[in-house]
């Protein structure tokens, strides 16, 4: 489904990612753990084509992209991003933000869009919150409206990057239940968090990522009870 | 108190041509507006395009017409390229105040439109939006809220800068207050009362602005 090989990106001097390989398979969910600054977010949007990586491939769905050849808007309508600051339209209505892109990238008739957005504004239980501006929202309720806008592009997998780090405490749990009942129903889903809990129960992989390296890929069991790697044991805990 | 009596004499006697020349003042003042918001509007996006040379015509543009003064540039317009077109002195007028708002009004918006949070660009690329689509739709809505008001302080710049086209004999306001000053020896009283039309002009635009404002903000 999301394939990277050997993905080098570098910030000027800084190497950031040094060679990663990573296959997301259809409906898996991989989930992403590493220290602040391991490079994480970076792998995240170069999956996106927010960043150009310097060397290595990505395929979307079997196919090669070539940033000079493709259009990456397309490519960027499949693959689906969640942002840990939401990134909402704040002069658009939650109605608005989730069917702007169906109507502007892919053209879809206004009554279409809104029926999909209303249904899956349901499916995120915002169903009341249509026509209130972001604003008003709480921070889990905005990234809820957040995936709803990004499913409305009904892209193959979806990215998130670190989606409930800049909540209160007591709204993680929302969100983390719609990205778990995503899951259950075979969204393909690449997941950086710091929620170990939601590693242990919703991934089918955990990945631990040290200094643009990929240390530690295993089922959650192993990951957690039996790392092959020292730094991933130290990782844990320190996060558990 | 004498003075009071002949300001509101003068006044009395010369509110017919002031009123007329208000409106010229207004006229101008409106052409150059709509002129420099496109151009200001043009020339911001060759500035934040990818092209390189888009992005030095635009610098070339804004930097000659913030570096020479107002005037010289209403003179250039009305007598220094009657070889090519000849202008009338409304139109000159209008044009090089126009041309010069649009240099500012470029700064504006350029400004509004690289302190949006770069987020949502990012949201919009995301979801599959071309950067124009991003622009037209995502970033430029919310500059264009953000860039009101100083866009409002540049217009009231404008409206008090188009007195400078007395100098191609324009009939607005200062054209006419020059006249009216010299013919009639009461230049204390005859500035006074032009001085009371500019400032009545730009309260009520300031007013008209406000409602604006709090109208943007009772929609978000
Ligand atoms: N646009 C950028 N320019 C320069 N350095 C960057 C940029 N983005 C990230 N970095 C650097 O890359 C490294 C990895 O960052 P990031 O991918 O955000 O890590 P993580 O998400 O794991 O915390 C950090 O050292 C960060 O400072
Ligand atoms: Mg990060």
């Amino acid at each position: 489904m999301l394939k990277g090989t050997n993905i080098h990106k570098s910030f000027g001097d800084l190497e950031v990612l040094k060679g990663i390989d990573l296959e997301v398979a259809p409906s898996e969910v991989v989930v992403l753990v590493g220290v602040s600054g391991s490079g994480k977010s970076t792998l995240l949007r170069c999956f996106n084509f927010l960043e150009r990586i310097n060397k290595g491939t990505i395929e979307v769905d079997g196919q090669v992209v070539d940033p000079k050849k493709h259009k990456l808007s397309k490519i960027r309508a499949e693959v689906g991003m969640v942002f840990q600051h939401f990134n909402l339209f704040p002069h658009m209505t939650v109605l608005e933000n989730v069917i702007e892109a169906p109507m502007i990238v892919k053209k879809m008739k206004k009554e279409d869009a809104v029926v999909l957005a209303k249904g899956l504004l349901e499916k995120v239980g915002l169903a009341d919150k249509a026509d209130v501006y972001p604003s008003k929202l709480s921070g889990g309720q905005k990234q809820r409206v957040a995936i709803a806008r990004s499913l409305a592009m009904e892209p193959k997998v979806l990215l998130f990057d670190e989606p409930t780090s800049a909540l209160d405490p007591e709204l993680v749990g929302e969100v983390l239940s719609v990205m778990q009942q995503l899951a259950q129903e075979g969204m393909t889903m690449v997941v950086v968090t710091h929620e170990m809990k939601f590693a242990r129960e919703v991934a089918d992989r955990v990945i631990m990522l040290d200094e643009g390296r990929i240390i530690e890929s295993a089922d959650p069991v192993t990951f957690f009870e039996n790392p092959s790697h020292e730094r991933t044991k130290q990782f844990i805990q320190l996060v558990d | 108190m004498e003075l009071l009596n002949t300001v509101f004499e003068v006044f009395m006697r010369t509110y017919p041509g002031f009123l007329e020349a208000a409106l010229m003042t207004l006229k101008i003042t409106a052409v150059a507006l709509v002129l420099g918001t496109i151009l200001g509007l043009v020339f911001a996006l060759m500035k934040i395009s990818r092209s390189k040379i888009l992005q030095t015509i635009a610098n070339v543009y804004i930097t000659i017409i913030r570096g020479t003064p107002l005037i010289v540039q209403i003179m250039f317009l009305y007598f220094g390229i009657t070889e090519l077109i000849t202008l009338s002195g409304f139109w000159a007028g209008a044009i090089a105040l126009g041309i010069h708002n649009g240099a500012y009004i470029a700064e504006i918006f350029r400004g509004a439109i690289q302190g949006i949070d770069r987020g949502q660009r990012e949201a919009s690329s995301s979801l599959g939006m071309t950067r124009a689509q991003s622009m037209r739709r995502i970033i430029f809505p919310q500059a264009l809220k953000r860039s009101i008001p100083p866009l409002g302080n540049q217009f009231i710049i404008t409206l008090k800068d188009s007195s400078l086209v007395y100098i191609i004999s324009v009939q607005e306001l200062f054209a006419l207050a020059n006249r009216e000053a010299a013919q009639s020896y009461q230049p204390l009283e005859t500035f006074l009362v032009v001085g009371v039309y500019y400032l009545i002009l730009v309260m009520i635009f300031t007013y008209l602005l406000k409602l604006y404002e709090n109208k943007l903000n009772v929609d978000k």
